[in-house]
């Protein structure tokens, strides 16, 4: 009982600050709050301007993509493909594998290879889309023969594709870094070699 | 003129003699023999790197559009354009086999060990920097190699778990390769990249002088002789003759084989036969031998036991008994990076 008046007198000396103990405890809490301010000032603002600068650096304006006309779908018969060239230049080889009107009777392969984005062409003797990078290879279908597509199990990616009234449609990028070059002479090379690529698909 | 040197001493409060005890200190007898100056060679071919890089940005335009035309001016028509193009190409291969030279000699020397572990750390983000400055220098040129090697880069990026998509982004400026990614790799070549070794050049020095030098000792020393002698003026004359042997093989090199025009990339067309630089045929190697995930995170763990090699160390040492437990290692390790680097130099695919 002695015990907790004396605890009791204790914790009243403690919440009720002599004369001179009150200034420096002003001056501690104006200090806090001064430093705290301080502190939540620059975090927020250079915070806000680290922000800004990351943001900066990831640009917002997107390759847009859309729908293109192919062919009409009587063109292709089944177990025949056709190369194509999207807008941006990107190359695709388009077959169909089914005697439907829908889209999923047609398949459009994309010519990069999916391990680290190289271009794959297809080698006629091997039957294969050959990527000179890291020795990768497909089967005509789009899908991993060899090399480190064949142990990640990465096939060809497929374009999306849409047929519509009997014409076929394959959704494309609209824009690519070659169409930033003022020499178009590589590309209009480009262009002839890959339309006369013929591939056979299986 | 003593009125001058009065004007001056109060403006700048230092003199001679006072600059001299500042920058000297004893420099152990081996740094006598040249192979203990590749760490000053890499440095010196900074410089030059510096020099000749500031040149080529007068007329360098980065740009798809530009870039190709731009080089290929420099090469064919500015004055003694093809000289600073070589040099800077030459210094760059020079400076990267210095790099991994000093490493090798580093570590079969054990100069990493306590208290020095942390120099090492710091030795090994220089040699990574290092690598990513030659790699973004070579993207730069807009050749087939340039255009691949950033895509191919880049995609390596991506396959890092987690953080790899964003990097991939920071790196391309969007998705895949376009306009907006030469400058972006123009930006860490000439700012970024060199901004940071400079960074860690003035900690790596400055801790080599706060610790001293290594000491070796060496069989043949006569114990009687002084174990130390002067850096200045007698080690940085022994870096000076080196940098002048270097000014001259770099120019018979550029003169003898200097840098030419591979062809325009083509973002259509990977060529059939294409390699990165010769200091990346290691990892692209290890790219065909295993999945991407895999070969990424494989690599990652081998860099990253590389950075922490001086912990590593002593723990193999305390575990095994064996003191030089790191030199078997080492020669495994040094058999596997120059066979990885024949092979891929030997082989079309």
């Amino acid at each position: 009982m002695a015990d907790e008046k004396q605890d009791q007198s204790q914790e009243e000396s403690i919440d009720q600050p002599t004369a001179e103990q009150a200034p420096s405890s002003d001056a501690g809490r104006r200090d806090f709050i001064a430093t705290g301010a301080m502190a939540a000032g620059l975090v927020g603002g250079y915070g806000m301007f680290g922000y800004i600068s990351l943001r900066f650096l990831f640009p917002s304006t997107e390759g847009e993509t859309a729908l293109q006309f192919v062919m009409t779908t009587d063109r292709l018969k089944v177990g025949e493909s056709a190369p194509f060239t999207a807008p941006d230049g990107s190359t695709m080889v388009i077959a169909r594998n089914g005697e439907g009107e829908t889209a999923e009777d047609f398949i459009a392969l994309s010519s990069v290879c999916p391990h680290l984005g190289c271009q794959v062409h297809w080698v006629a003797k091997d039957e294969e889309f050959f990527c000179p990078c890291h020795n990768g290879a497909f089967n005509a279908k789009g899908e991993p023969t060899k090399g480190p597509p064949k142990y990640a199990n990465q096939a060809l990616t497929k374009f999306e594709l849409e047929v519509v009234d009997g014409k076929l449609f394959v959704r494309v990028p609209l824009k690519s870094v070659r169409e930033d070059e003022r020499g178009m002479a590589s590309r209009d090379a480009g262009q002839q070699r890959d339309n006369s690529r013929e591939t056979r698909m299986a | 003129m003593s009125r001058l040197k009065q004007w001056w001493a109060e403006r700048v409060p230092v003199d001679g003699e006072q600059l001299k005890a500042l920058t000297n200190e004893p420099v152990p007898n081996h740094l006598k023999s040249w192979w203990f100056c590749l760490g000053g060679t890499p440095a010196y071919l900074f410089v030059v790197q510096i020099i000749t890089g500031i040149l080529l940005a007068f007329y360098y335009q980065a740009a798809p559009g530009a870039a190709y035309e731009s080089v290929e001016y420099i090469t064919n028509q500015v004055a003694f354009g093809w000289y600073i193009r070589s040099i800077h190409k030459w210094a760059a291969t020079l400076m990267i086999a210095a790099v991994i030279l000093h490493q090798i000699r580093v570590y079969f020397t054990g100069a990493y060990r306590r208290p020095r572990e942390v120099n090492w750390v710091i030795g090994m983000g220089l040699l990574l920097v290092t690598l990513m400055i030659g790699f973004t220098g070579y993207c730069l040129v807009f050749e087939q190699l340039s255009f691949w090697g950033a895509q191919v880069g880049a995609n390596i990026a991506e396959a890092t778990p987690v953080i790899g998509g964003p990097i991939k982004h920071l790196i391309l400026g969007g998705e895949s390769y376009n306009e907006r990614t030469l400058s972006r790799f123009y930006v860490m070549h000439a700012m970024i990249l060199p901004g940071t070794l400079i960074l860690l050049l003035v900690l790596h020095i400055a801790l080599i002088r706060l610790h001293g030098v290594t000491e070796f000792q060496f069989g043949n020393e006569d114990p009687e002789k002084p174990q130390t002698f002067n850096f200045f003026p007698d080690h940085v004359l022994s870096e000076l003759s080196l940098g002048l042997v270097l000014m001259v093989v770099l120019s018979a090199l550029a003169t003898l084989w200097p840098a030419d025009m591979g062809l325009k990339a083509d973002p259509l067309t990977t060529p059939d036969v294409i390699k990165p630089e010769w200091f990346f045929y290691v990892s692209f190697r290890w790219l065909k031998w295993f999945p991407l995930t895999g070969a990424v995170l494989s690599s990652g763990l081998i860099v990253f036991s590389m950075i922490v090699w001086p912990w590593i160390d002593s723990f193999l040492r305390r575990v095994t008994k064996i003191e030089e437990i790191s030199v078997y290692i080492g020669i495994v390790a040094t058999c596997l990076l120059i066979g990885l680097t024949v092979l891929e130099a030997v082989v079309a695919h």
